[in-house]
């Protein structure tokens, strides 16, 4: 599973909420309020305190807050604890901890070996 | 052809002597010789300027501080001119540039080493460094002792709104203050930041902070490393538009240039200038 940086180079801090599109080349970490879309091609956090009514795409997510809208991740997407998502994900490898909330579809990449179905047994 | 302005402000009288000096000597070692012309009530950076292009200078330097050199930009107003720079004092703008002091500033210039930078736009007016706005004082924070900082950081949060890149997004918050950078001397962990290549602008917006987290974070605040504040907000704009609140003083250098509603915006590669070899981008 692909590492999630700590070091953010767009911060949306908790006083804060964006109505729109947020773009970033780099890391973004949100823990305020957005309405729209959000895209990045490296890594999203959502903080505890987020309320994200949203699309989101990111390279891969960490989800600790609370996303209305539908997620499309490259890598890896993380559902913390606190993590709340309603909508549809798609990645290539999900993390779901004890706690989280999700309710929507998942699509996830084929996974590079074939799966075996004696192994699975 | 060079063309020196020199701009004695923030300097005594005795001091500005030697510096001439200085300043005399260096030029000719290092063979950038040309016009000198002193900055004084009756001759403005604008009039010198406006002389000096009417005569074809191709390389105008300012010798003196930050804002002698944001007003020769200014005076530019993007025409097509070589700008070099001379600091007199120790200057943020000195230091992104890669200068030291007058005599490495000559031998900088003297080397040629032209950049082509991004420029920030408040309304009508340039910068290269930043711009404040709210609990950020005028001048430098480095000097700033606890009692003032906690003061600063202390002060009633005011809601700030803008829109950002012709309306992408918009954006609400309470904040104390804020700050816009073009180009910084502080470094950053991402070297795509603050960097006035890169034809974006970094704003950060600074929480209110008690005096505990003020004096926990006092180093980040004195060395304007605001984004490393927790709670402090941190985007990426070409443009941006200040609404609320209306009548907010805007600052480059500590010197107001525009209230809101303002226009920012960044126009990339827009300036040609002389840098060092140590500069910070």
């Amino acid at each position: 599973m692909a590492k999630i940086q700590e070091f953010a180079e767009t911060i949306v801090s908790s006083s804060m909420r964006i109505e729109g599109e947020l773009k970033s080349a780099g890391n973004i970490k949100i823990d305020g309020i957005v309405n729209g879309k959000v895209q990045t091609a490296q890594d999203l956090i959502i903080g505890p305190n987020a309320q994200i009514d949203a699309d989101l795409i990111a390279g891969n997510a960490t989800v600790a807050g609370a996303v209305k809208g539908n997620v499309m991740v490259k890598g890896a997407l993380v559902i913390l604890e606190t993590g709340k998502i309603v909508g549809n994900v798609s990645c290539a490898s999900l993390g779901i901890r004890e706690g989280a909330y999700f309710s929507g579809a998942c699509k996830m990449a084929e996974p590079k070996s074939p799966i075996n179905a004696s192994e699975s047994n | 052809m060079y063309y020196y302005i020199v701009d004695p402000q923030k300097i005594s009288q005795r001091h500005f002597d030697q510096v001439q000096n200085i300043l005399y000597s260096s030029v000719s070692e290092y063979r950038i010789s040309g016009e000198t012309a002193r900055v004084t009530g009756l001759r403005t950076i604008n009039q010198l300027v406006e002389t000096a292009l009417a005569r074809g200078v191709k390389t105008l330097v300012a010798v003196g501080t930050d804002e002698t050199l944001h007003e020769v930009i200014n005076a530019v107003k993007g025409r097509e001119v070589i700008i070099g720079f001379i600091p007199l004092l120790r200057t943020e703008l000195g230091e992104i540039l890669g200068l030291g002091d007058i005599e490495h500033s000559a031998k900088t210039i003297g080397l040629r080493r032209v950049a082509e930078l991004d420029l920030a736009q408040v309304n009508s007016n340039f910068f290269l460094s930043n711009l404040t706005f709210g609990a950020l004082p005028a001048g430098p924070l480095s000097g700033l002792g606890y009692k003032t900082l906690k003061n600063l950081f202390g002060m009633p949060t005011f809601q700030i709104k803008f829109t950002a890149d012709n309306n992408d997004f918009s954006a609400t918050l309470s904040a104390v203050g804020g700050i816009v950078v073009n180009s910084r001397a502080t470094g950053s962990e991402s070297s795509q930041m603050f960097n006035p290549t890169d034809g974006v602008l970094d704003v950060v917006l600074l929480p209110k902070l008690n005096r505990f987290r003020t004096f926990r974070y006092r180093r980040e605040i004195l060395t304007g490393r605001f984004e490393a504040i927790p709670g402090s907000s941190l985007i990426h704009v070409r443009q941006m538009e200040i609404t609320t609140p209306a009548g907010l003083p805007l600052r480059v250098d500590g010197k107001i240039v525009a209230r809101t509603p303002a226009q920012i915006s960044v126009l990339p590669q827009a300036l040609k200038i002389i840098v060092g070899r140590d500069r910070k981008f």
